[in-house]
C-alpha cells in the first residue's frame, strides 16, 4: 500500500506541478442493527475500500476519492485533482500554504480487550434485544424503543509528499437507544448515546440491561413532568449539558476556519470572554473515548489543546492551512469521516475543566430556577447564538430540586452566558456523541455540574 | 472517469440477485448506485477548493425464513466481491430474528415516465464551468454592501444513477443530474457580527442563477446588521421556506410515515380523514414532481413513484408507506422507501414533499401584516418533541414586520408552540413556491404565534 501511494504522490508532485500531495488509503467493515421494538429491521455488514488524494497546487487545494486501489484509476483521479485545483487556483488572491510538521513514520495498533470483529453477530443482537427488552418492559406506558448499533473496524494508510508515512487500525462501537412513553395524549421520549474507540468490552461498563432501563425510566418520568416558564432564571447545568454547551455553543466558534470566517472568536484570542471559573480544552488524547485517535488525517499528532484557561481565550483547534495563517503550531484537528471526504476541523473530546464545588453547594442558593441535567439537541451560529434543548430537567426551588419539566431549552450568546457561570462543580463526566459540519465525526464532550446566574429558558409555555 | 452504463449496472444487479438465490436466499434484491460529483468550494470569500467524488457500490438484502440480512460493498468490478457480499448478506440474515410481519418484497410494476431529471450538460461540466459559477456568485454578494463578506459557499455538479433487480421480478434503472450553488454571507459593523445567512440555487437542469444567489445572500445579511429588540407577545409569523423546513423536517414529516403510525410514534394515529390542518393546507408528496430535487422513476425498493395526497383543505389523506408498512397494513406501498446510495436498507421518507401554493405574492403576504415577524433561519428546530410537535427555537434572526413593510432585524428572538396547532392556524399560502431539499412550498403565514421577546 506505502508503495501504491507513494507512486500516486510522486505523479503529482512530479508530474502534474503539485507542492504538497497526500494520500489516505481506508479498509473498513462495518456492521450495523437497526431494531425497532422486538423486531430485527435489520442486520447489515459492509466493505469499504477507497482512497482519498488531496494536492496543493499554485495554492489552491484539489482533491478526489475514488473507491478503489487500481493505481490506472488513482492515476486519473490525481491527475483530475491537480487540474482542478489549477483551474480553480486562477482566482486566488492569498494562496494556501501549510504550517510545517515533522515528517511521522509510525504503526497504530489498537488493543481492544473484545474485538469488534471478533464478536458474532448473534452476540452483538442480542446485547442489542436486551437493552430493547429492557426498556419496553420497564412501565407498560413505554410504547416504542429504537436501537442503533454501529461497529468500525478497519485500517487507515497515510502518506504524504512531505515522508510522513502513518498506518492506523481504526476501531470503534457505538448504539443509541430512544425510547417513547404516551400517557393520556403526552408523549414523551428519551435518548442515550454510547461510544467507545477502546473496544466491544464498552458493553461490559455499560450494561445492556440498565441502558435499558434508564432510557425508559426518562421517557416515564417527563410524563408527569409540566412544562418550564418561559424567561430569564438561574440554572444549574449537568455534565451532559455542559457538554452539548461547550461542544455547540463555543467549541464551533474556535474551529479555527469558522473563526476565520467571521465567527466571533476570531478577534478575541487573548481576550476574556468569561468568568475566572472557565477553563475549556479539546483533548484527542484520552484512550478509549469517542473522539480519540493518536494522528489526524493530515498526520499530525493529536493533543491536548487548550481553549481558554480562567475566562481567557487561549487557543483555537486548527489544521495545517489555518495554522500557518494564524502562525501557531497545528493541533491535531483534521478529521475526514472516510476516504469519500477532505479532513476538516473537527472537535475531538472536549470540556469544561472542574473546580471545587458539590452538588449541593451549586443548587443551595438557588430560590427559583432549573436544574438541567440532559440535553436533546443542540446548535449555534457563528455570532455566537446557541439553543440547546433539553430531555432531561427539573425545577429548583429554595436550594432544592423539585418537579421535572419537559420540552425545556435555554438559549442565549455563548460568550454573554460565560461571563455568567459562577460556581463550577468537582465532579467530571464525559458523554460521546456525534457532530455534523458536513460529515460526522465522532467526539465526545462533558465537564463537572456547573451554575449559570441567568440564561433565557425557554418552552412551550 | 466514465459513467456506467446502464446495462452494465442492471447486470450487475441482476447477477447479485441470482448469487443470492443460489446461495440460500429465499428473496433477495440488490441496488447498485453510482455517484460522480465534481464541486468547489469557497472559503474566506475566495474559491480555494474543489474536489471530485467517485461512489460506486452495491447493497444486497436477502429474505431467509422471514430473517433479513443486507450487506454491501463497494468493490464492484471484482466478481468474487459480489460473492462475497451475497454470503454477509447472509450470514447477517441466519443470525438475526425472523420478523414474522415480513410479507415479501414488492411485485413488478411498471414505471411511469419523469420530466427535467437529467441534463448532459450536467454531466459534462468542466471544473472551468464551475469555477465561473462560483466567481459570478461571488462577484455578485461582494458587491451589495461594504459591510458584508462572503464567508463560504460552493459550486456542485452531480451525476447519480442506481440499478435495482429484486427476485420478484423488479429490474429498474434511473440516471439524473443535480446542479447547486450557495453562499453564505455575514455582515460585519465595528465588533458586532451578524448570524450567517445564506441563499442557494439547486436545479436537476444547467440554469442556475448564481447571480441572485449572492445578491440575495448579501442583502439578507446587510439588513440584519442593524438590530432592535422585539416584545414578548403572540402575533402574525411568516416562514418562509427555509423555516417551514425546519419546523416540518422534524415533527410533520415524522407524524406521516406509516412505520411511525405503527408504532405508535405519530399524533395521527387513527385521524385518516380527519381534520388536522387549516383548510388552507394541502400537501402532496410528489415523486414525479416535474424537474423535482427528489424526482426518481421508483423509490429504494423498485416501486414506482407516485403522487400521494397527504393534506387536502386542511384533512389528513394518506400515510406515506414503503413494501414493508404497506403490506402491514394491507395496502400498496407509496413508493416512500427512500435509500442512502448503496450503504443502506431501504426506510420510509418524503420524496418531493410539495405544499401547494395559494394566491399571495410575497408582498401581497407582508402587506397582510400589522404586526408580526417573518423568519428565515430557525436554530433548535432538531430538538423539538417529534411526537407531541412541541418547539422552542430561535430565529437567527428574524424581521419585524410593522403595517406590511419590514422594519427592522431581531436577534435571539424565540418562537415556541406546537407545529401541530401551528398548521391549524395557517392563514394564508404565498404563491412564490421554491423546491429546497425535499421540501417544495411557498411562503406561509401563522396566526397567534407565540414569540418570546429579548
Amino acid at each position: 500500500m506505502k508503495d501504491l501511494l507513494t507512486k500516486i504522490n510522486n505523479l503529482a508532485t512530479q508530474k502534474y506541478g503539485a507542492h504538497y500531495a497526500e494520500a489516505r488509503a481506508q479498509k473498513l467493515n462495518k456492521t450495523m442493527l437497526t431494531l425497532k421494538e422486538e423486531r430485527v429491521e435489520a442486520a447489515k455488514q459492509g466493505i469499504e475500500n477507497g482512497v482519498a488524494i488531496r494536492v496543493l497546487v499554485n495554492g489552491a487545494w484539489g482533491f478526489a476519492s475514488v473507491g478503489s486501489f487500481d493505481i490506472a484509476i488513482l492515476a486519473a483521479a490525481v491527475s483530475d485533482a491537480c487540474k482542478m485545483a489549477k483551474t480553480a487556483s486562477v482566482r486566488l488572491k492569498k494562496p494556501i500554504k501549510l504550517a510545517a510538521t515533522n515528517a511521522i513514520e509510525d504503526k497504530v495498533v489498537s488493543k481492544p480487550k473484545k474485538n469488534p470483529a471478533d464478536v458474532q453477530m448473534e452476540e452483538k443482537l442480542k446485547t442489542a434485544l436486551t437493552i430493547n427488552e429492557n426498556a419496553l418492559r420497564f412501565d407498560s406506558r413505554i410504547k416504542s424503543c429504537s436501537i442503533d448499533y454501529y461497529d468500525l473496524n478497519g485500517k487507515s494508510f497515510f502518506i504524504n509528499s512531505e515522508g510522513s508515512s502513518i498506518e492506523q487500525d481504526k476501531l470503534c462501537v457505538w448504539a443509541r437507544i430512544t425510547a417513547s412513553a404516551m400517557e393520556d395524549g403526552a408523549f414523551t421520549f428519551s435518548r442515550e448515546e454510547i461510544g467507545s474507540t477502546a473496544g466491544y468490552e464498552l458493553f461490559d461498563n455499560q450494561l445492556p440491561e440498565i441502558l435499558g432501563e434508564k432510557v425508559a425510566k426518562r421517557a416515564i418520568q417527563q410524563l408527569s413532568a409540566i412544562p418550564p416558564k418561559g424567561g430569564k432564571f438561574p440554572v444549574v447545568l449537568g455534565p451532559n449539558v455542559v457538554g452539548v454547551f461547550v461542544h455547540e455553543a463555543f467549541g464551533h466558534l474556535a474551529e479555527a476556519d469558522l473563526a476565520l470566517s467571521g465567527g466571533v472568536l476570531a478577534s478575541n484570542l487573548g481576550r476574556k470572554i468569561g468568568s475566572d471559573l472557565v477553563t475549556f480544552y479539546d483533548d484527542g488524547t484520552i484512550e478509549g473515548t469517542f473522539g480519540a485517535f493518536k494522528y489526524d488525517d493530515e498526520g499530525v499528532p493529536s493533543q491536548k489543546t487548550l481553549l481558554i484557561k480562567n475566562g481567557v481565550v487561549s487557543g483555537l483547534m486548527h489544521n495545517r492551512e489555518t495554522a500557518h495563517k494564524f502562525e501557531v503550531d497545528p493541533t491535531g484537528n483534521a478529521r475526514a469521516e472516510d476516504f469519500r471526504v477532505e479532513p476538516i476541523i473537527r472537535m475531538r473530546c472536549t470540556y469544561m475543566a472542574p473546580r471545587d464545588q458539590t452538588f449541593e453547594e451549586l443548587i443551595k442558593d438557588v430560590k427559583t430556577g432549573y436544574f438541567f441535567k440532559s440535553f436533546r439537541g443542540g446548535q449555534a451560529n457563528l455570532d455566537g447564538t446557541f439553543q440547546v434543548g433539553i430531555q432531561e430537567g427539573y425545577e429548583i426551588h429554595n436550594g432544592e430540586i423539585g418537579v421535572p419539566v419537559r420540552n425545556a431549552s435555554i438559549s442565549g450568546n455563548a460568550l454573554e452566558t460565560l461571563h455568567k457561570v459562577d460556581a463550577v462543580g468537582k465532579d467530571f463526566m464525559l458523554d460521546p456523541g456525534r457532530c455534523g459540519k458536513g460529515q460526522i465525526a465522532f467526539i465526545c464532550d462533558g465537564g463537572p455540574h456547573i451554575r449559570v446566574s441567568e440564561v433565557v429558558v425557554g418552552g412551550s409555555a | 472517469m466514465a459513467v456506467l452504463e446502464d446495462n452494465i449496472m442492471m447486470q450487475l444487479a441482476e447477477n447479485a440477485v441470482k448469487a443470492s438465490l443460489k446461495k440460500g436466499a429465499q428473496e433477495a434484491e440488490a441496488y447498485v448506485y453510482e455517484g460522480q460529483a465534481t464541486n468547489i468550494g469557497i472559503e474566506l470569500g475566495q474559491i480555494s477548493k474543489t474536489n471530485r467524488i467517485i461512489d460506486r457500490g452495491l447493497g444486497i438484502r436477502v429474505i431467509v425464513n422471514k430473517t433479513i440480512g443486507f450487506a454491501y460493498t463497494n468493490i464492484t468490478d471484482d466478481p468474487q466481491a459480489v460473492e462475497k457480499v451475497a454470503e454477509k448478506a447472509l450470514s447477517a440474515a441466519r443470525a438475526s430474528k425472523p420478523d414474522n410481519d415480513w410479507r415479501g418484497l414488492p411485485q413488478e410494476k411498471l414505471y411511469p415516465k419523469t420530466k427535467r431529471t437529467f441534463d448532459q450538460k450536467i454531466v459534462d461540466l468542466t471544473s472551468e464551468d464551475i469555477v465561473k459559477i462560483a466567481s459570478t456568485m461571488l462577484d455578485a454578494a461582494g458587491e451589495v454592501d461594504k459591510r458584508v463578506f462572503p464567508v463560504e459557499g460552493g459550486v456542485g455538479g452531480g451525476y447519480i444513477s442506481g440499478a435495482i433487480a429484486n427476485s420478484s421480478g423488479i429490474s429498474g434503472f434511473d440516471k439524473g443530474t443535480i446542479i447547486e450553488c450557495s453562499v453564505a454571507t455575514l455582515g460585519k459593523e465595528n465588533h458586532l457580527v451578524t448570524p450567517v445567512c445564506f441563499e442557494f440555487n439547486a436545479s436537476r437542469e444547467y440554469n442556475l442563477d448564481p447571480e441572485w444567489v449572492g445578491r440575495e445572500a448579501a442583502k439578507l445579511a446587510a439588513s440584519a446588521i442593524k438590530t432592535r429588540s422585539v416584545e414578548t407577545t403572540s402575533a402574525k409569523v411568516i416562514f418562509t421556506q427555509f423555516a417551514l423546513q425546519e419546523l416540518l423536517g422534524y415533527t410533520l414529516t415524522n407524524a406521516i410515515k406509516a412505520d411511525n403510525v405503527q408504532r405508535g410514534q405519530s399524533p395521527f394515529k387513527d385521524k385518516i380523514g380527519e381534520k388536522v390542518a387549516s383548510e388552507n393546507l394541502t400537501i402532496y408528496d410528489d415523486g414525479l414532481f416535474e424537474s423535482g430535487l427528489r424526482t426518481s422513476i421508483f423509490d429504494g425498493e423498485g416501486v414506482p413513484h407516485q403522487k400521494t395526497p397527504v393534506i387536502e383543505k386542511g384533512v389528513l389523506r394518506n400515510f406515506l408507506y414503503d413494501n414493508y408498512s404497506a403490506k402491514k397494513d394491507s395496502k400498496e406501498s407509496t413508493g416512500n422507501a427512500s435509500r442512502a446510495g448503496y450503504l443502506s436498507t431501504p426506510s420510509i421518507d418524503t420524496t418531493n414533499f410539495h405544499v401547494i401554493p395559494g394566491n399571495k405574492t410575497s408582498d401581497e403576504m407582508l402587506r397582510e401584516v400589522d404586526d408580526g415577524l417573518i423568519v428565515y433561519f430557525l436554530q433548535g428546530a432538531h430538538s423539538s418533541n417529534p411526537v407531541s410537535g412541541e418547539f422552542s427555537v430561535v430565529a437567527t434572526p428574524a424581521w419585524k414586520i410593522e403595517k406590511g413593510e419590514i422594519t427592522h432585524c431581531s436577534r435571539g428572538v424565540m418562537l415556541a408552540g406546537n407545529v401541530f396547532e401551528l398548521l391549524k392556524n395557517v392563514n394564508v399560502v404565498g404563491c412564490n413556491e421554491r423546491q429546497m431539499g425535499s421540501l417544495i412550498a411557498p411562503w406561509i403565514m401563522v396566526e397567534n404565534v407565540r414569540i418570546v421577546g429579548k
